[in-house]
């Protein structure tokens, strides 16, 4: 009896810390800290010497559920992840998962065997401890500062963060391996460089045909094997831990595996997406916060006051020199310019995976084992501190995030069982959305029906739609999402009294220097030989929406119609408000002010 | 920016007779040339350039067209309704038959949109366009265009 009402604490407790991880996220969003942050503090809260006094020391424990979320936010990761949009971000990925994760190990081993005062080896698994981002904070920071960053940068820092944990991984447990032996692999310096760059390459290959096999394994079964609909997404979610697991079992990187496999299956046409996406969502929340806590529960912060200040220089450094000379190492090759270096450099997250492979020292017994996790998890606080907050604002100020404003959308998606080729999307329609301001519908997408003051009405009767419908669609899957931007509010491009879409409509060939001589616009020097077209393509990468919108000087020109990526027609609003107009020279200023200092 | 400062009461005509968009926007450069003293056939240029990389009718019957000459010291207007509604290009494809023609000097940049701006709101009032479209003579459409913009403020 005693054994169940153990069992019923621990369940409350853990319901509660849940439940006050989710209650903490209201708080942080609207000071802007980052969320992982509270989740850890609140760990801590709940620890040993916080109010909670929950004395948790399981590594074991802590390994197991860390391994576990891991994986599954790294599948979430792969499975949002459009292959397309990998392009050209795969080679300098791979350089900084590799090249740049042994440089900035190397460079962090070296200071922190001059800090700590401990042997080479044990400073250099130090760096190896802090040397990867982690894929779990960068994938949820990039996104949830309703900022989108250019589509290369985007996807260099988050594949990067996805398969460098392999190299970390393997580096500290190599490490942990030759101190545990006393050096005595240290003899034959190239033969057991030599061995471990096999046994890298190994485990790398292992993990990506892992990845591979799993995924399409994974695509296959989901479609053509009937379940019961609640079980799509379990099933997804197990042949994920199955996949991690399984290719662990046989030497390879599982992290790797599951990112691959994720990749893959959310690149292909899928049964349940709608419920997928969900559910998966709702898992990496739980993986999120769940892991966080427990990393958070498992310090003791008292311990961590001895080591404070040596880790916060050694995090400083990272910060400061060693990230960055690596990104400039790895980056440079593939021309990447300065302010994207910039910020590479600047998002190197480091979270969950650290503290996790500073448990690998404890779990196997390495003496001073302690000091490790410690440190690990200093830097983790001082970069989710420093960098996670500051994140937005770098990618503004680097100007490496899209001049647009990211609503999230509204969107109901039903799955129609049957087929993959269609789907239905509804949304609530906005006064301040395109589609209510002479936005038009693609041809791609069949209305299905209105609901109108409670009452389905069919599109013969519906007419036009009116504020406060919500409006579904039959679309292909692929191109669904495209519509939240017909949908979503537009508020500042109703600043002023003037159409949503502007007074006059140009097509997308038209060029930017002959609208410049009638409606005084300020054309950089870029800029002069662009038409409309061009340059909503070099400014929103390629995939310009409806409703983007650009300011030159007092007008502002806005995407009305775009096909294949292509702005095929876009409105000019001819006055923006007064208010507007000041902030833009006082910006202007700025900039002009940050070239003669010679910052861009 | 006010209509009554670019707007001149002789600058207004009602009834302008024109079979398709060219010939109204030659006789609305007849009309601004007289106004404005400069060379008709200069004016009908400006003017045209501009409808080439774009129509000027913004729908509902309304065409705003516009443009820049050097030779201007400041901005003239002109204002037509036309007896018949011609086809003009409009972006919802109706025929036209309100035309409001605004020319700037070449330096004027702010104020030139600011003007565009003001007309464009004015035309967008549905009671406003039903009024002119119900006006009897050329000093009915002046006071309409000008008095509307006294109450408003």
């Amino acid at each position: 009896m005693e054994q169940i009402a153990v069992v019923n604490v621990v369940l409350l407790i853990s319901g509660l810390l849940v439940l006050l991880g989710i209650a903490s996220s209201l708080i942080a969003t609207r000071f802007g800290a980052p969320l992982l942050l509270v989740f850890l503090v609140l760990g801590m809260l709940a620890g040993e010497d916080g109010p909670g006094h929950i004395a948790f020391s399981d590594y074991r424990l802590t390994y197991l559920i860390g391994s576990l979320a891991l994986a599954i936010i790294l599948f979430d990761g792969g499975l949002r992840t459009n292959l397309t949009k990998l392009r050209g971000a795969v080679g300098p990925a791979i350089a900084m998962a590799t090249v740049g994760v042994i440089t900035t190990a190397g460079l962090a081993g070296a200071v922190a065997t001059y800090i700590f005062d401990i042997p080479y080896l044990q400073g250099l698994l130090l760096g190896a401890i802090v040397a990867s981002t982690d894929a779990a904070a960068v994938f949820f920071m990039l996104h949830a500062g309703g900022i989108q960053l250019r589509q290369r940068v985007g996807a260099v820092i988050e594949m990067e963060s996805a398969t460098n944990d392999p190299v970390a991984v393997f580096m500290t447990a190599i490490l942990v391996e030759i101190i545990l032996a006393h050096g005595a692999m240290s003899g034959g310096g190239v033969e057991t460089a030599i061995a471990i760059a096999g046994r890298l390459t190994m485990e790398a290959s292992i993990g990506l045909v892992g990845g591979l096999l799993g995924g399409f394994a994974a695509s296959w079964t989901l479609n053509r094997i009937n379940l019961p609909g609640g079980l799509h997404p379990l099933l997804v979610i197990a042949t994920a831990v199955v996949i991690f697991s399984l290719t662990a079992v046989l030497h390879g990187s599982g992290f790797l595996a599951v990112y691959v496999a994720g990749l893959i299956l959310g690149n292909r046409p899928m049964r349940a997406a709608a419920s997928i996406v969900t559910v998966n969502d709702a898992a990496t929340w739980l993986c999120q916060i769940v892991m966080f806590l427990v990393l958070g529960l498992l310090v003791s912060p008292t311990r961590l006051l001895a080591v404070l200040a040596p880790a916060a220089i050694l995090s400083a450094f990272l910060i400061i020199f060693a990230r960055p000379m690596a990104v400039w190492l790895c980056l440079t090759p593939f021309k990447f310019s300065n302010s994207e270096k910039g910020f590479v450099s600047w998002v190197g997250l480091r979270g969950a995976v650290s503290i996790f492979l500073a448990a690998i020292p404890t779990l196997s017994g390495v003496p001073g084992a302690d000091l490790y996790f410690n440190v690990a998890f200093v830097v983790v606080i001082m970069s989710l501190i420093v960098q996670g907050w500051s994140l937005t604002f770098a990618a503004r100020k680097l100007d490496v995030a899209l001049p647009r404003v990211t609503a999230p959308a509204r969107r109901v998606e039903l799955d129609l069982p049957g087929q993959l080729t269609l789907e239905m999307v509804g949304y609530p329609v906005a006064s301040s959305s395109a589609i209510m301001n002479g936005g038009t519908l693609p041809r791609w997408a069949r209305p299905a029906f209105v609901i109108r003051n409670e009452a389905v009405v069919m599109p013969a009767e519906s007419g036009a739609l009116q504020v406060n419908d919500t409006a579904y669609y039959l679309a292909p899957p692929a191109r669904a999402a495209q519509l939240d931007t017909l949908f979503a509010e537009h508020t500042e491009l109703l600043s002023t009294d003037e159409p949503f879409f502007g007074e006059f409509l140009f097509d997308g060939t038209v060029p930017l220097k002959e609208l410049a001589g009638f409606y005084a616009l300020n054309l950089g020097p870029a800029m002069a030989d662009m038409t409309i077209a061009a340059l909503f393509s070099s400014r929103f990468d390629d995939s310009p929406e409806v409703g983007d919108h650009l300011r030159m000087g007092t007008a502002v020109i806005v995407a009305r119609e775009v096909s294949e990526g292509v702005v095929t027609r876009a409105g000019l609003q001819l006055a923006a408000s007064p208010e507007d107009a000041a902030v833009s020279t006082v910006r202007a200023g700025f900039s002009r002010l940050r070239r003669l200092v010679g910052l861009r | 920016m006010e209509i009554r400062d670019i707007l001149q009461p002789e600058a207004v005509v009602a009834g302008l007779k024109a079979p398709n968009k060219k010939q109204a926007l030659q006789e609305l450069a007849r009309h601004a040339a007289a106004v404005t003293g400069l060379n008709e056939r200069k004016i009908f240029e400006t003017v045209l350039e501009r409808e080439r990389l774009g129509t000027t009718g913004v729908g509902s019957g309304i065409a705003i067209p516009h443009g820049k000459l050097p030779e201007l010291t400041r901005l003239y207007a002109v204002f037509a309704r036309l007896e018949k509604p011609i086809d003009f290009d409009a972006i919802d494809e109706q025929p036209v038959d309100l035309i409001f023609l605004l020319l700037a000097p070449e330096s004027a940049g702010a104020d030139h949109l600011k003007a565009l701006a003001r007309v464009s709101r004015l035309l967008r009032d549905a009671s406003m366009c039903e009024k002119l479209r119900g006006a009897k003579t050329a000093d009915g459409l002046y006071l309409l265009l000008t008095q509307t913009e006294a109450q408003a403020a």
